[in-house]
């Protein structure tokens, strides 16, 4: 990670005394110490935190690289859960008749995939047709221009669903018609086992390929110095098509694999929309990186809530506890060094 | 190589070039010399597409520049160090210079370059993984310049290197330039410290409000009395 490269010069003690460290070691202390005695709640807050991590990662991406503050993510959501439910329940209909074992292993991870591509269409569709145009008449006020133009597209992307696909909730009990799995003496869908092996791979595929690849380094590249970027021949309008693609379709696929717990309906979206702005926040706009560990974090502390005092305050203490954090760091767990491209 | 005509420029309403005209020919080692706000640097900038002329013309090997976007400028050969340097902060020393070589698709090309320039800046070699927003000001600067040729471009545009910098780094910098020159590297240097810089080219144009004033052979510039009061304190 850059942050602690960068930390290389100060001394250690000061290193694990920092708030992040803390942070970052009290809730590894926390689910340890927890998961002793629940296993449920570790199990449930890496799978929820997974997906939690692809959407934030999406958010950090857009906001780090475009600048753009993106209140319609949350829709990429919605449109992977639409997707997957129509694409799975048909083939499940299917195979109620004549089954075939090898169909419905495969039907679902059919569904999910399409639902990353759909997902990236729709991102690359709206940075073509929103973003681009408005880049290309005005840079002025950027982000909060941005901002406005993603909550319209919310409220529009939300309403249109209403409009064609109706209310009502399309959701499936679960993926794969198989018994659950014990372990650790908890027994475990295997929806989540799968979900949660979803989450790693994309999240492994994804670090791989902003680290590695020479498209991922031209965006970090462009999130670091816009015109320095240009200057080495990096394409902006492909970089930032390819931005909203990879985000969208990071949001999609998270919102497809979570259908068994998230029934599709026009509003689906809010929430997982709300908890990556809690995850982002927390770890620092713009921080990629920090992003997938906050996702982590912040469904721990949903879990955690939710099981000790209540359902309804599953957001109240995620969002005390980052207001706190915030106090003392101003700049996220994380301190990002990546500014707004056009703020520097 | 390149030949600049007529050019205007500017920003918004405010125009900063007035026909500026110049050419430099293949291996040439010319130089932009004038005062602050002369419009040297506007004039590198349109060059590099950063800026879009508002009329003339810019020819690159003949062919028209003027108006391309600066990344379709950068892949035509044209190689931009601007003097706010651009680097990317939280990348390391080797990744800045990857990214140097972001067109060049041939990894055995690439691994030359930077062989390259690692021997022409020994000390970027040193500090390899180190992150470019913690190196010291000399070193940005190598780090910019070791960039901006990671590319092997045909024309190299540098903006003030010596700008900030202690006079023995400033040497450093300029010995690095005659080397790539001595390869063969085509070079137009934007300079304010006229002394160094007019020992050190084969040509240069005097910028003056936006204006082409003068135009020479370094060695006779040097002794021309309007450079000399003006610029040598003689």
């Amino acid at each position: 990670m850059t942050t602690a490269k960068n930390l290389r010069s100060v001394p250690l003690a000061r290193r694990l005394l920092s708030a992040t460290w803390i942070t970052v070691g009290l809730a590894v202390v926390v689910t340890l110490l927890v998961s002793l005695r629940y296993p449920i709640i570790l199990v449930n807050s890496l799978v929820t935190g997974g997906m939690w991590a692809l959407m934030a990662a999406g958010l950090a991406l857009v906001f780090g690289v475009m600048n753009i503050p993106n209140f319609a993510h949350g829709e990429f959501f919605m449109v992977g859960t639409l997707v997957a439910y129509y694409v799975f329940t048909p083939i499940h209909k299917m195979l109620l008749k004549n089954p075939s074992p090898l169909l419905s292993v495969v039907a679902p991870f059919a569904g999910i995939l399409l639902a990353g591509v759909v997902g990236a269409v729709v991102g690359l569709t709206i940075e073509f047709l929103l973003f681009r145009q408005l880049r290309r008449r005005s840079k002025e006020q950027w982000v909060m221009n941005t901002f406005l133009l993603t909550a319209g597209l919310s409220v529009i992307l939300i309403n249109g669903t209403q409009l064609i696909w109706g209310t009502e909730f399309k959701g499936i009990p679960r993926y794969w018609e198989v018994r659950p799995l014990v372990l650790l003496g908890v027994s475990l869908s295997v929806d989540r086992v799968v979900v949660f092996g979803i989450a790693l791979v994309t999240i492994l595929a994804f670090w791989l390929f902003m680290r590695r690849s020479s498209l991922g380094r031209a965006m970090r590249a462009v999130a670091q110095d816009e015109v320095g970027a240009q200057l080495m021949g990096i394409d902006l309008n492909l970089v930032h098509m390819l931005t909203l693609g990879l985000s969208s379709a990071l949001a999609a696929l998270s919102g497809a694999s979570l259908l068994f717990m998230f029934p599709s309906y026009p509003t689906v979206g809010l929430k997982p929309l709300y908890v990556a702005w809690y995850v982002v926040i927390l770890a620092g706009l713009g921080n990629v990186e920090g992003a997938i560990a906050g996702g982590f974090i912040v469904a721990l502390l949903q879990t955690l809530t939710s099981y000790f005092i209540g359902v309804g305050w599953e957001d109240v203490v995620p969002t005390a506890l980052i207001i706190l954090i915030l106090l003392f760091k101003p700049s996220g767990l994380f301190g990002s060094e990546v500014k707004g491209i056009w703020e520097q | 190589m390149l030949e600049i005509k007529g050019l205007d420029a500017g920003y918004d309403f405010l125009q900063v070039l007035w026909e500026v005209g110049l050419d430099v020919a293949e291996g040439e080692f010319v130089a932009l010399l004038g005062p602050n706000g002369a419009g040297k640097t506007t004039t590198l900038r349109a060059v590099a597409g950063l800026v879009a002329p508002t009329r003339g013309e810019v020819l690159f090997r003949g062919r028209s520049v003027r108006g391309l976007p600066a990344h379709q400028v950068s892949r035509q050969g044209i190689s931009f160090v601007s003097e706010t340097l651009n680097l990317f902060p939280a990348m390391s020393v080797h990744e800045n210079l990857l990214l140097g070589a972001y067109t060049v698709r041939d990894a055995a090309r690439q691994q030359a370059s930077l062989d390259f320039v690692f021997e022409l800046f020994p000390r970027l070699h040193e500090r390899r993984d180190q992150l470019a927003g913690t190196l010291s000001g000399g070193e940005r600067k190598m780090l910019a310049i070791a960039r901006g040729i990671m590319s092997s471009p045909a024309l190299l545009l540098v903006d003030e290197p010596s700008l900030g910098l202690a006079p023995m780094l400033t040497l450093a910098v300029f010995e690095a330039l005659q080397t790539l020159r001595r390869r063969g590297m085509t070079i137009l240097l934007v300079e304010q410290n006229v002394n160094t810089t007019l020992h050190l080219v084969d040509r240069a144009y005097v910028l003056e409000q936006g204006r082409v004033v003068l135009q020479g052979k370094g060695a006779d510039l040097l002794n021309d009395p309007h450079v000399q009061k003006a610029y040598l304190g003689i």
